[in-house]
């Protein structure tokens, strides 16, 4: 194929800006579906995500169009995760495309998460081609839009789109737009092959299955390809592209896309952003960007019934060959027993996997509050990375501290301003930026510790901001601080499961809240519980839960003995459900009460 | 040595606190239900003299003395050493009396559950403290001596003096037997739901606090006992010779048989329960089929025990029971609700109040 005829691109946009019903318009108006395949968002295809809005994995379409000049194109549409947990996602899928339309809803105006992106585009030096969409509203603004356009990201805007994706108006002029100002690929078809892997999967016929853009030469079936980063050859079994039907084919040559079978066993094998080039005619040098994703969340999974411990880990195995980003080992906990310490991308990751861990697999989960990976410099001089508090050194082996920190940009409008630098505040955030960017918005660059977002940063900043304030993220590296562990005692017994690493200036207080909310979440035992918080060897706040006084049955009236054992029997029920540590049973949700600590009362 | 018992679910009123199938039907169900219930025991092939008879309800003391005549002359064993009719308040008659005694009934065990006309009130029962020491009066006048009377823990607008109250009543009327329930609230009655769903009516935002129930029931133990009624189960107390022999069979595992709706029988090796609804029970009898709705195996080593201890005698554990179940004896012995002598298992004061929480372990462990 010319590469003169191709045009490859992607869609920024903020959820719920209309992205997908963007997406739907274009393969319809091309013509890639006929009305009766014809589905809503037909881009999202896994449950999940259509069931969420978003998009986990990305997509490539190949669109067919005659523009006005008469020429026949190829459109390669490029769908690109939309959340933060997935950055380097969207930046490799990014990486493949020479342009972007930036999607802006025309009451709404640009968001955190459309900036954060187009600037990622503008990285890969992706020509911006700005549609205002939603013009039929009434609230519809597309001037403002425009001008918020040109202040806030910088873009020029005036030759803007003007679209209703829901409508159908202007959709041709978008397409016609891709054709005019998005350059052709500039890869060369004789040079040595370098493909660039946007994403992947684990097809249970196939093995992996990876989306790729070919930048220089040529991939044919049959080919030897090698990765670069592990330097494994295979050998292509297939080719083929998605219109979105998948399409074989015998070959794809620079500055196409596509998708590859080549007999790969895991995802692992063929990461994302990794480059494939031939094996006996490589090339001088991969594609630029490649890194290994490395998970930031970290969170203790086990099974709520002990025999699944090895259905469990069968689960993480299986979810594994499809999720490179995604890491487990196992750990065990004396109040949970054996399970596994899993990495996650961000807590959107998290839920993914556990979701599917209980849908796909039916495992019930208990999750314990998810955390980050520490950098713990002991006063030996020995660096250690810690993501589990049960492995936080005793105080006085600890010299320093580190934890990883991450640049937010939120944007709100200035009426919920006081609540959020509050929160901010409250989050241990220091203040990098702060901008009007006009109608009454403003625009917030905080550095925060990712710690503070794990717990319940983005549902408190929703609900402060009444769904008002957009917020994006990105990893900013470590910052030294006083952490320390907290430790739960439940009638004199640590529970490892429910330690946590907190802010020295805010254990007690963290402690306390803590404390109270598991005084509520344990019912009342045959004794008094103590429950109390400890740094260390101090005790920094205490509850106790009142024993249980009686629990009795009046009668066994008649002889009916049948009745009285199946009490007993749902009583006995009852308690299966919970962790018995020590003499103390602790029901599931009681392990999750880190998670929900602050979020109930303001804090000044 | 086995027991008979004869279930009559008929009420003229539904309680409030009740949580029983018992309650008010169409006359003609009533009538019928006789018929059936006869016919259940009639048909019934005798495989021992039974020793004990228990007329429970319901209120079989609505039953005409003609009826009630015809039910028990089915029944074999008459004179039986103990043959007790459950009554309200309100429903003794001298003649009654002489008529019950007549036919073999030799204890009454009044509903009385308050001697408090305010507590009396919220629950629908319409009888006074000097109506039951009437009606005490009339029954020992018609030679029946051995009386039980049931009181509540935990009835709505119970308050401590309210409670000593009633056991002021006891003392007054020397009775040689009284059961002591602690209120449950469950879906099953109109003023568990009331509680559960947070209302206000039948007393519902007035119950006292477990702790005031707990403190009722200790001491009812206290000053019963200063009457010489000697707390034998959770729930009983009784002169010495007067605990309930039919009731015992039921802790020992003894053998007995159960007729009439909900009724629930017990042969030693099988446990069997009669469909509940009197409608159900009555359709079943006069369409020939068996009464019986569910039939289970009994489990007497696990039963010994989650029955068993009820009795303050408490049980005795033979070598395999103490071996499968030696770790929840040393947890509960060592938490202070079950006494161990290395015979005998009993539980403690506190072990009678979470008797559910120890029971639970000697189930399916």
């Amino acid at each position: 194929m010319d590469p003169r005829v191709i045009r490859n691109f992607s869609i920024i946009a903020h959820i719920d800006h209309g992205k997908s019903t963007l997406a739907d318009r274009l393969l319809e108006l091309t013509g890639a579906l006929s009305d009766r395949e014809m589905m809503e968002q037909v881009l999202d295809s896994m449950d999940l995500e259509r069931e969420r809005g978003i998009t986990i994995k990305a997509h490539a379409v190949r669109l067919t169009y005659t523009a006005s000049d008469g020429e026949t194109y190829q459109l390669n549409l490029i769908d690109t995760p939309g959340h933060v947990d997935f950055t380097y996602e969207v930046s490799r899928s990014l990486q493949a495309c020479e342009g972007a339309l930036l999607v802006v809803d025309a009451s709404q105006g640009v968001e955190a998460q459309t900036l954060a992106n187009t600037y990622l585009a503008l990285e890969h030096n992706l020509e911006i081609v700005p549609v205002i969409n939603k013009i039929d509203l009434p609230a519809a603004q597309p001037e403002r839009i425009r001008e918020e356009i040109e202040h806030v990201i910088g873009l020029p805007a005036h030759d803007a789109l003007l679209v209703s994706a829901k409508n159908g108006t202007g959709i041709r002029e978008v397409l016609e737009a891709v054709i005019r100002r998005i350059p052709p690929p500039r890869g060369n078809p004789e040079a040595p092959l370098r493909a660039l892997i946007f994403d992947s999967w684990f097809d249970p016929y196939r093995g992996v299955i990876t989306l790729l853009r070919v930048v220089d030469g040529r991939l044919r079936v049959g080919q030897k390809i090698r990765l670069w980063s592990n330097g494994k050859v295979y050998e292509v079994e297939g080719l083929g592209y998605q219109t979105p039907k998948p399409v074989p084919c015998q070959e794809l040559s620079a500055g196409e896309v596509g998708f590859m079978f080549a007999n790969i066993k895991t995802v692992s094998d063929a990461q994302v952003g990794d480059t494939v080039t031939d094996d006996e005619r490589p090339a001088i040098a991969p594609l630029p960007g490649f890194r290994q994703v490395k998970p930031m969340v970290f969170a203790g999974l086990y099974p709520v019934e002990s025999h699944e411990h090895a259905a469990l880990r069968e689960a993480l195995e299986k979810l594994r060959l499809n999720d490179s980003a995604f890491s487990f080992e196992p750990e065990s906990s004396a109040a949970l027993g054996f399970g596994f310490r899993c990495g996650f991308l961000g807590l959107l990751h998290m839920e993914i996997v556990q979701e599917r861990l209980e849908r796909e697999f039916q495992i019930h989960l208990i999750t314990t509050a998810p955390g980050v990976r520490y950098r713990v410099t002991k006063t030996d001089g020995e660096v250690i990375e810690v993501d589990n508090p049960a492995r936080w050194p005793h105080p006085s082996a600890i010299q320093q501290v580190e934890e990883p920190v991450i640049e937010a940009t939120v944007i709100t409008r200035d009426e919920f301003l006081g609540e959020i630098l509050k929160l901010l505040e409250e989050k241990r955030g220091i203040q990098r930026k702060f901008e009007y960017i006009g109608a009454g918005r403003v625009l917030l660059v905080y550095e925060l510790p990712l710690n503070e977002i794990v717990l319940d940063f983005y549902d408190r900043l929703k609900s402060v901001s009444r769904g008002y304030a957009s917020l994006d993220y990105h990893m900013a590296g470590y910052r030294v601080s006083p952490m320390v562990k907290l430790d739960v005692l439940v009638a004199g017994e640590p529970v490892d499961a429910l330690s946590t690493i907190v802010h020295r200036d805010h254990a007690y207080e963290r402690g306390k809240a803590l404390i109270e909310r598991l005084r509520k979440l344990i019912p009342r035992q045959m004794f008094e519980v103590a429950l109390q918080a400890a740094i260390g060897s101090k005790i920094i706040a205490r509850e106790n839960i009142p024993p249980l006084r009686k629990n009795v049955l009046a009668k066994c009236y008649g002889g009916d003995i049948t009745r009285k054992r199946k009490l007993l029997e749902k009583q006995k029920e009852g308690k299966k459900r919970m962790k018995r540590v020590g003499r103390v049973e602790i029901p599931q949700e009681a392990f999750l009460a880190v998670l929900r600590v602050g979020g109930e009362a303001p804090q000044g | 040595m086995a027991g008979v018992y004869l279930s009559y679910p008929f009420c003229s009123q539904k309680c409030n606190y009740c949580n029983f199938r018992s309650g008010v039907f169409a006359r003609e169900l009533e009538r019928r239900y006789v018929e059936a219930l006869c016919t259940e025991v009639r048909s019934y092939a005798w495989p021992w003299t039974p020793e004990t008879l228990y007329l429970g309800g319901g209120s079989p003391c609505r039953m005409e003395a003609k009826t009630l005549a015809r039910l028990l002359a089915l029944v074999p064993g008459c004179p039986w050493l103990e043959a007790t009719l459950e009554a309200a308040p309100g429903s003794v008659t001298l003649e009654k009396a002489k008529q019950w005694r007549e036919m073999g009934i030799n204890r009454v065990s009044l509903g009385v559950q308050s001697f408090v006309a305010a507590e009396l009130a919220q629950t629908g029962r319409k009888h006074t403290a000097e109506l039951v020491a009437r009606e005490v009066e009339l029954l020992r006048r018609a030679g029946i001596e051995n009386l039980n009377v049931d009181l509540i823990a935990g009835l709505p607008g119970q308050t401590a003096a309210s409670w000593s109250e009633s056991l002021d009543w006891i003392a007054r009327l020397g009775v040689p037997h009284v059961s002591v329930y602690m209120l449950e609230i469950d879906e099953d009655s109109r003023l568990g739901r009331e509680v559960l769903r947070g209302g206000a009516r039948y007393g519902a935002h007035e119950m006292p606090d477990e702790e005031a129930v707990v403190a009722f029931y200790e001491t009812a133990v206290e000053r019963l006992g200063t009457l010489g009624l000697r707390r034998y189960e959770i729930s009983n107390f009784a002169r010495p010779g007067f605990e309930s022999r039919h009731n015992l069979k039921y802790w020992r595992l003894e053998p007995y048989v159960g007729f009439g709706a909900d009724a629930h029988s017990f042969d030693g090796r099988t446990r069997r329960r009669n469909a509940e609804h009197p409608a159900e029970y009555v359709a079943r009898i006069e369409g020939g089929l068996s009464p019986c709705v569910e039939e289970s195996p009994a489990v007497p080593e696990e039963e010994r025990y989650y029955v068993g201890l009820r009795l303050l005698e408490g049980v005795r554990p033979d070598a395999g029971g103490r071996r499968r179940f030696q770790a929840v004896i040393r947890r509960f012995s060592e938490a202070g609700l079950l006494e161990d002598d290395g015979e005998r298992l009993r539980l403690t004061p506190r072990g009678i109040l979470l008797s559910n929480e120890i029971f639970q372990e000697f189930i399916g462990a």
